[in-house]
């Protein structure tokens, strides 16, 4: 028996172009549904590294320690940190755009609870600084407690929804953050910044392998 | 073994449908004017392979809305999923089938030492519908 159908729309694709064409497709199709894409988290790789990499460039000489961070560390990293949000609007805007259904509302319910947790995260450190810490205390906890509970959360949120690469990440964050809170006031921002380079550089090799597996040919 | 190409989703085009719905997570649906972006295909010609794919039962197309915010979203249903599943399973078997002929010499010589690999490849190609380069 011919396994090939010798239809008239079907003539002339024989196999292997039928493989080519499906993994192709395939491939095609994961890139634009994905709002995770290899390159956003490449970027997000060397912002992480250049935001924190700035911030301790900033205090790392202070003795004894002020916390006081300069102007262009702060004016590179409010830069960057909008090119990401602005980056991650887009990508989750373009991604969605036109799909419905149960997994979409889940999606978007996943992020609501991480735009919570950055917000709660980073919203605590505002009564320490009004409270008047010392700043020892102020250099170690705004570079690893916000993101040790927002990887935290994040972490617990992503399993909750069974978005398991998701989890992992976010357990790097958090992971990375706790090993921040172990190099000092100064050192914390250094070590935050090559963790979280480390953790973006990891996922992003992760995705790209994930979106160029094909159907047929893995 | 499964050997056999659905020819409902053996056409480039279908394929292609078949293929990006796939891509979603199960029960999410994509709207008609993104599929049609994606593929770069007319509304006409998309129309079409749509409704031979919907009278299969391989995906679920759902109007909502009156007048211009009429929206058509398209689903593949899970027969649509299993018969891809047993189509790319297919070609698998086909593809397999000659990648292990390349890479088997000399276990296949007959009993006049003959080497009857070539004459196994050449049968399952022309089966598959494949012109083999000499």
């Amino acid at each position: 028996m011919d396994p090939v159908p010798r239809t008239a729309e079907g003539g002339g694709f024989d196999p292997g172009q039928a493989a080519a064409l499906l993994d192709r497709a395939t491939c095609q199709a994961r890139r634009q549904f994905t709002p995770l894409t290899p390159a956003l988290f490449a970027f997000r790789a060397v912002a992480a590294l250049v935001v924190f990499g700035g911030l301790w460039l900033s205090v790392r000489g202070q003795h004894p320690y002020t916390g006081h961070i300069s102007g262009w560390a702060i004016a590179v990293a409010g830069v960057l940190v909008v090119i990401n949000i602005g980056w991650t609007a887009w990508a989750i805007g373009r991604a969605g755009t036109g799909v419905s259904g149960p997994a979409q509302r889940k999606w978007h319910a996943w992020l609501g609870v991480m735009t919570a947790a950055w917000i709660i995260g980073y919203a605590i450190t505002a009564p320490l600084y009004h409270g008047g810490v010392s700043h020892p205390v102020w250099g170690l906890y705004p570079a690893s407690a916000p993101l040790l509970i927002i990887g935290l959360a994040g972490a617990a949120a992503a399993a909750a929804f069974r978005y398991w690469p998701l989890a992992g990440t976010a357990l790097g964050i958090a992971v990375a953050a706790a090993a921040a809170g172990f190099g000092g006031p100064a050192g914390s921002w250094l070590i935050t910044g090559i963790g979280l380079c480390a953790v973006c550089l990891g996922i992003a090799a992760f995705t790209a392998g994930r979106q160029r597996r094909g159907m047929v040919r893995p | 073994m499964t050997t056999e190409l659905d020819p409902l989703i053996h056409v480039p085009t279908r394929l292609k449908i078949v293929a990006t719905l796939a891509a979603l997570p199960g029960g999410d649906a994509l709207s008609f004017t993104r599929l049609q972006d994606m593929l770069a295909l007319t509304p006409g010609n998309l129309i079409i392979q749509l409704r031979k794919l919907e009278q299969a039962g391989y995906i679920a197309s759902t109007k909502t809305g009156n007048g211009s915010a009429r929206k058509t979203t398209v689903a593949l249903t899970g027969k649509g999923r299993a018969a891809l599943g047993a189509y790319t399973q297919a070609l698998r078997d086909l593809l397999g089938g000659l990648d292990t002929g390349a890479t088997s010499p000399g276990n296949t010589v007959d009993e006049t030492g003959e080497d009857t690999e070539p004459k196994r490849r050449a049968e399952i190609a022309t089966q598959a519908g494949i012109t083999l380069a000499p």
